[in-house]
């Protein structure tokens, strides 16, 4: 370096040889591109650009090592950092340490964190996971609805349905008509199952859910709970709502997302860390399933419109399935409070009730 | 249980007796040797700690975790670094780069297994299986691995700790102990703590003095039964608690003519199997946090470098455990942002309470040649939570 020789700088502190544990006091001065560096009874010279300083860490002594295992330790600070400035060294870390030193730069700090977080958990793990959906080939689509059902029919949860061939073959064909208006290339089929199945662990009642592939199950029970079929296709189109969406696939890429990032946030696997992360996961697995389902009313809302003009008759099978009552219908359905709104799977029913007439009324 | 520091040093001090033995009167003469105490320091600030830890957060999460390891390197840096013993700091020395190349061979892995897992694709068996197999098998090897890299990236008054664990080693105390405690249903739990400890004591050294455990294993199945204690007896407390609130709610509301325990779940029920859910878990947290510290002052009570350095440790296991819970409770309030300040207090709290103690002065140790270790063990340790116990 042949830049003109700035101010000599002179250190005070202690020095280690590396080959024992003894403290020396020592002093290092700093000229040109010569760092001397004196022990009791001894000096070493080193070129400058030899010399290793190590990065800055707050309040700690700073430290310099030089080639033959020598270490010098300093408390001034500010020594070493015109040093560092001089020679160019730890620029990033030093930069690191401007941002550590002041609170209105680590406030700043605080505050891209928060925002980048939310960003991320709210918008970001969403388009990832509905990116990575659509990404998914289709064997892995079709390994995941064998699978599921394998699993479902080989634990006893389904059943084979106990409705007439001639019923079965009614759904069918009318299943066909909702799969021939819906958009997208998949292989559509539609299960009617028993749900509720008498060695079953865990009753699944009346109810129809889509797997990623296109494999629609519907229970006997929904079927009985049905005062017209409008309703039952109200509730298919709904389901190809959530295949063409890929909602069923996104929802396993997120929750994937929200539990790589607690693990990510609390550093562990099984720990009370991961107790206390379980339940604003399970709050944002709520959210996400409530846009899906907002998204798949929206389709069927649509199907409704354009076959029948009314949205009324899944308001209505919802109401019903909400109230576990044959007899209600729509109106029978109270908001509930916000609380336990944002505690359900699915959005508040009364509030699904509301978007469907808002369909209906756009529609108009 | 020997909570107690030991009094009296150790190696020359005994080698001192017992060579004046045969000279009977004598031996009160021979000048013992002196014992200096050197108080372990915690020089650590809340605030400038908190300062540090988010702005490193904040570079982790904005280069999408690239820079992880410097943030890691750096916050063992501030912890070592604030560390002091007899005027001098611990250092951290590890490379960010070396932590990296770990961090994402083993990110990559994880990912691979958790995707396998959730997806199901066609020869998902075969991938989770192989990395799980592979990380039992590796297990004990990665313990090694990162308590070498660990000890070797720790310089103290400008020497190195090292540690010479070997596999053989490793994978009698972290995979036989840990299969025999399983299949023991944990009756050999405590005997696998003290063969997890003394692997890791025994092989440790400072520059070229190696580490003795004088530890014994019956005072891990000490602290093990004064765990379970805690735990049952808590157990049988909150039950008969839990059992006598519910009884009361169900009273209560059953004179205001509203039936709690036949109807569907009220809330009422609910909140109460809410509280006894986190009441256990605070159980839970007592007895293995207690276990944890126990277990801690127990081994730096017995600890004793190159026969003239003893550590000793007069923290409280008890005020470690209200530490710890009263951490993970202001953590979780304030949604992590407490973190550092709880783990300066905690810090603060257990290095305050370690002490060296020396027959010696502390600058007679000496280097000893170290080899370089790598940082893949490291990276294990940090990603997948293998705990080594402090």
């Amino acid at each position: 370096m042949t830049a003109p020789d700035p101010s000599p700088l002179s250190l005070s502190g202690v020095a280690f040889d590396g080959r024992s544990s003894r403290d020396r006091a020592a002093t290092l001065d700093v000229s040109g591109d010569v760092a001397v560096l004196r022990v009791e009874g001894g000096e070493s010279h080193w070129p400058l650009a030899q010399v290793h300083i190590d990065p800055p860490v707050p309040g700690v002594r700073r430290v310099l090592k030089f080639p033959d295992g020598m270490r010098f330790e300093t408390r001034d600070d500010a020594g070493v950092t015109a040093l560092e400035i001089r020679t160019g060294r730890n620029r990033a870390l030093g930069g690191v340490r401007r941002l550590e030193a002041r609170w209105w730069t680590a406030l700043g700090a605080l505050a891209l964190t928060l925002a980048f977080a939310w960003d991320f958990v709210v918008f970001g793990i969403p388009a990832l996971a509905r990116t990575a959906a659509t990404a998914t080939p289709r064997p892995v689509l079709a390994t995941f609805d064998r699978e599921t059902i394998q699993f479902l029919e080989g634990n006893g949860y389904l059943a084979p349905s106990r409705l007439s061939a001639a019923r079965q073959q009614q759904l069918q064909a009318e299943f066909r008509r909702v799969v021939a208006w819906a958009v997208g290339d998949y292989p559509y089929r539609l299960l009617l199952r028993d749900g509720e199945p008498g060695d079953a662990p865990f009753q699944i009642g009346a109810n129809a859910f889509a797997l990623p592939n296109g494999t629609v199950v519907m229970t006997d029970q929904l079927v009985a709970l049905a005062r017209s079929d409008r309703e039952l296709l109200g509730v298919l189109a709904h389901e190809t709502g959530h295949v063409t969406g890929r909602h069923g696939l996104a929802g396993v890429y997120q929750g994937l997302g929200l539990t790589l990032l607690s693990v990510a946030v609390t550093g562990d696997l099984i720990s009370a860390g991961t107790f206390a992360a379980a339940v604003p996961a399970a709050l944002l697995r709520n959210g996400y399933s409530r846009a899906a389902e907002t998204q798949a009313d929206e389709t069927a809302g649509r199907y409704l419109m354009d076959e029948y003009g009314t949205t009324k008759p899944l308001r209505d099978i919802l109401a019903r399935l909400e109230e576990d009552d044959r007899e209600a219908d729509e109106n029978s359905v109270q908001e509930g409070n916000r609380a336990e709104d944002l505690l359900q799977t699915h959005p508040g029913t009364a509030q699904r009730i509301r978007h469907l007439r808002e369909i209906e009324a756009r529609g108009r | 249980m020997t909570d107690a520091p030991p009094t009296v040093p150790l190696g020359r001090h005994e080698q001192a007796h017992r060579a004046a033995a045969p000279a009977e009167g004598e031996a009160s003469l021979v000048a013992a040797p002196t014992v200096t105490t050197y108080p372990m320091t915690f020089t650590g600030q809340a605030g400038e700690y908190f300062r540090s830890w988010i702005v490193n957060s904040a570079l982790t999460i904005v280069t999408l975790g690239l820079y992880l390891p410097w943030a890691r390197v750096r916050q063992r840096q501030y912890f070592y670094g604030h560390t002091w013993v007899d005027g001098h700091n611990f250092e951290y020395t590890a490379s960010p780069l070396a932590l990296l190349r770990g961090y994402l061979i083993v990110g990559a892995l994880f990912l691979a297994y958790s995707l396998a897992l959730n997806l199901q694709f066609r020869g998902w068996e075969y991938v989770a299986g192989v990395i799980g197999l592979a990380y039992v098998l590796l297990y004990p090897w990665l313990v090694m691995k990162s308590l070498r890299f660990l000890a070797v990236s720790t310089t103290h008054r400008g020497l190195r700790f090292r540690h010479y664990g070997k596999a053989g080693g490793a994978y009698a105390a972290y995979g036989l102990a840990n299969l025999a405690s399983g299949l023991s249903a944990g009756l050999a739990l405590p005997w696998a703590w003290f063969m997890q400890r003394r692997y890791q004591v025994e092989n440790a050294a400072y520059g070229d003095a190696r580490a003795i455990f004088r530890g014994d294993v019956g005072n891990f199945y000490v602290i093990g039964l004064t765990g379970l204690a805690v735990a049952i007896g808590g157990a049988v407390l909150l039950g008969v608690g839990g059992f006598l609130l519910v009884a009361l709610f169900a009273g209560v509301l059953g004179s205001l003519g509203e039936d709690v325990l036949d109807g569907p779940v009220s809330t009422t029920t609910l909140v109460v199997i809410g509280a006894l859910y986190l009441a256990f878990l605070a159980l839970y947290a007592v007895a293995w946090q207690y276990v944890r510290a126990a277990t801690m002052r127990y081994v730096l009570n017995t600890v004793e470098i190159g026969g003239v350095v003893r550590t000793g440790a007069t923290f409280s296991p008890w005020r470690l455990v209200w530490i710890g819970v009263s951490n993970t409770v202001v953590r979780v309030l304030t949604l992590g942002l407490a973190t550092p300040w709880a783990a300066v207090r905690r810090a603060r709290y257990v290095l305050d309470g370690v002490q060296v103690r020396a027959i010696a002065p502390l600058d007679d140790f000496a280097a000893s040649q170290a080899p370089q270790e790598n940082a893949l063990g490291e990276a294990a340790t940090e990603l997948l939570d293998i705990n080594l116990g402090f």
